[in-house]
């Protein structure tokens, strides 16, 4: 009884946690004319369509969210790449190696992820305008790659990896580079996911900073295109929402397809 | 041998040590130092202004407002976030049927990204929208929320903590799921109810992850920007005006950066005081 009861309970919680997401998905599947339609009253087809079309969908290809969404994907993925190489490096050399002054590198490492990244925003796109990265792929990237929380993750997992590897990785004639590459890396498969999904996050999520320093329709990313187009005087919703669903599926898919270690990275940071 | 291996390390680190002074040190102490100056109407250029900006900044009525505004919505939502999300993470621990199925839609909205959220939820907010559809079919009366002055906080808090809940959770879930399974044996055996064994067997034994959420939760919702920036602008008659919109606002509409330089620093400040009380505090009662 008690057990049915508890799962009732988490049933009525879920759904409605679910039903704005649901209500998005469905109304992407119809004509932006029909959105406000179904909601007077209320019934079953306000979260389901039979005749579902995809018309919203092939319009997003052509329009501007279309764009800034492989915008989106562009940047994330530059910011992976680069950040993991960064991030990756400096971690090897925080771990792997004893000199003076190490414990200050790391007090740098920690203070920088305790200033939270958007309240600089505002002077860092003063900074950068300056510079001329305004309106610019590598302004919309640099403020990802140098990732403290990411820095500090994988030195925890490098600090796991026996010395001995490492002595015996050196007498086979390898560089400190080449156990980098060829005994660190390896080794750490699922802190290195991990961190490539904080930096992916972080960059798909961000809206402070694209909406500062990158708002051509070039350089535009999908969210701040998504809020552009829900600003305007006649709006449409079918459009707003395929966008949406198509924002959100891509992280989610990432997420999924790596659930182990994104619950692994989260339970680490708030555990330590 | 020390002092080469010395040399190998920073080689390794420069890149990251770079970015890291370049983008996020060297601004935070440009936003201190620039907050200091003022744009010279006569000369051209900046000149010294002492704690000018600041003492503008303490006598302007609508960042007054900002300050009081934030206040109130903080001590509204990371209560009500914190203790939701225990909730939730107890619920979901318990053996029930279908109790991962449910707990993945909590967590689902982490994937969509605060902004698309606040887009979502403009449109459900509408005198049309979503929201007043529900109250009708209950028959309850329409609501304004975001054009009424003190309905748009709470429908703020609503639309952050769908958004965040589900990932705080998470961390409070790891957290539960560490408390041996005897320990709750033991206090099921001595004949603890349901409410008692979680105040005094789980509470205690998820102290460590609750205090990350609860500063972590504090950090970010001082930071929130996105549902303010697309839903309200601050707006009604700056009720749901918070610093960090208020501080975008005073570098890009009214375009006085120096001003703004010191209201991020007075924002930054107020986040690591706030911070720093939440530890001593959470460290006092230990």
């Amino acid at each position: 009884m008690k057990r049915v009861s508890l799962s009732v309970l988490g049933g009525v919680v879920g759904i409605l946690f679910f039903l704005p997401l649901l209500w998005v998905v469905t109304n992407s599947l119809r004509p932006g004319s029909e959105t406000f339609a179904n909601l007077n009253p209320l019934s079953w087809q306000t979260f389901l369509e039979l005749r579902p079309t995809l018309t919203n969908y092939s319009a997003l290809l052509n329009s501007a969210i279309g764009r800034a969404t492989l915008n989106s994907i562009l940047v994330s993925a530059a910011t992976v790449v680069i950040g993991l190489a960064v991030c990756a490096t400096a971690a090897f050399g925080l771990a792997a190696f004893q000199f003076r002054g190490r414990g200050l590198v790391f007090g740098i490492v920690v203070l920088s992820f305790l200033v939270p990244f958007d309240a600089i925003a505002i002077p860092l796109s003063t900074m950068f305008r300056d510079w001329h990265l305004t309106n610019t792929f590598a302004g919309l990237v640099l403020p990802g790659i140098g990732n403290g929380m990411a820095i500090f993750l994988l030195r925890q997992f490098f600090l796991g990896i026996p010395a001995e590897l490492v002595e015996a990785g050196r007498l086979d004639g390898l560089g400190w580079f080449g156990v980098f590459r060829w005994i660190y890396l390896p080794l750490s498969k699922p802190a290195l996911i991990g961190a490539g999904l904080m930096l992916f996050l972080f960059q798909w999520q961000a809206y402070v900073w694209p909406l500062l320093i990158g708002t051509d329709a070039k350089h535009i990313l999908g969210p701040v295109a998504l809020s552009n187009l829900q600003g305007q005087n006649f709006t449409d919703y079918g459009l707003v929402f395929a966008g949406a669903v198509v924002l959100t599926v891509i992280p989610l898919a990432v997420i999924a397809g790596f659930q182990r270690y994104f619950v692994q990275s989260v339970s680490s940071t708030g555990l330590k | 041998m020390k002092q080469r291996q010395g040399l190998i390390a920073l080689a390794f680190l420069a890149p990251a040590l770079v970015c890291l002074a370049v983008l996020r040190i060297v601004p935070a102490i440009s936003a201190v130092v620039e907050s200091f100056y003022t744009e010279s109407l006569l000369r051209g250029g900046r000149v010294f202004a002492g704690l000018g900006n600041y003492t503008d900044l303490l006598s302007n009525k609508d960042f007054r407002q900002s300050v009081g505004v934030t206040l109130l919505f903080t001590v509204l939502v990371n209560p009500i976030q914190v203790a939701v999300s225990f909730l939730l993470a107890v619920l979901f621990t318990q053996r029930a049927a279908g109790a991962k199925l449910w707990r993945t839609l909590v967590i689902l909205p982490i994937a969509t990204p605060p902004a698309v959220s606040a887009v979502i939820w403009s449109v459900i907010y509408r005198p049309d929208g979503l929201a007043n559809g529900v109250l009708e079919r209950l028959g309850l009366p329409a609501q304004p929320f975001l054009t009424s002055p003190s309905q748009v906080l709470p429908s703020l808090i609503v639309l952050l903590s769908w958004i965040g809940v589900g990932y705080w959770m998470l961390f409070l879930i790891a957290g539960i799921q560490e408390v041996p399974e005897e320990v709750r044996e033991a206090a099921l055996l001595d004949g603890a109810g349901p409410w008692r064994r979680m105040v005094s067997v789980v509470l205690p034994l998820v102290r460590r992850p609750l205090a990350f959420v609860l500063v972590a939760d504090t950090v970010s919702n001082l930071l929130v920007f996105a549902p303010v920036q697309i839903l309200t602008k601050g707006g009604p008659n700056g009720n749901s005006n918070l610093l960090m919109y208020d501080v975008y606002s005073r570098a890009y509409a009214i375009g006085d950066i120096h001003v703004a330089q010191a209201e991020v620093v007075i924002l930054v400040a107020l986040t690591l005081a706030i911070v720093a009380g939440q530890f001593r505090l959470l460290r006092g009662d230990q």
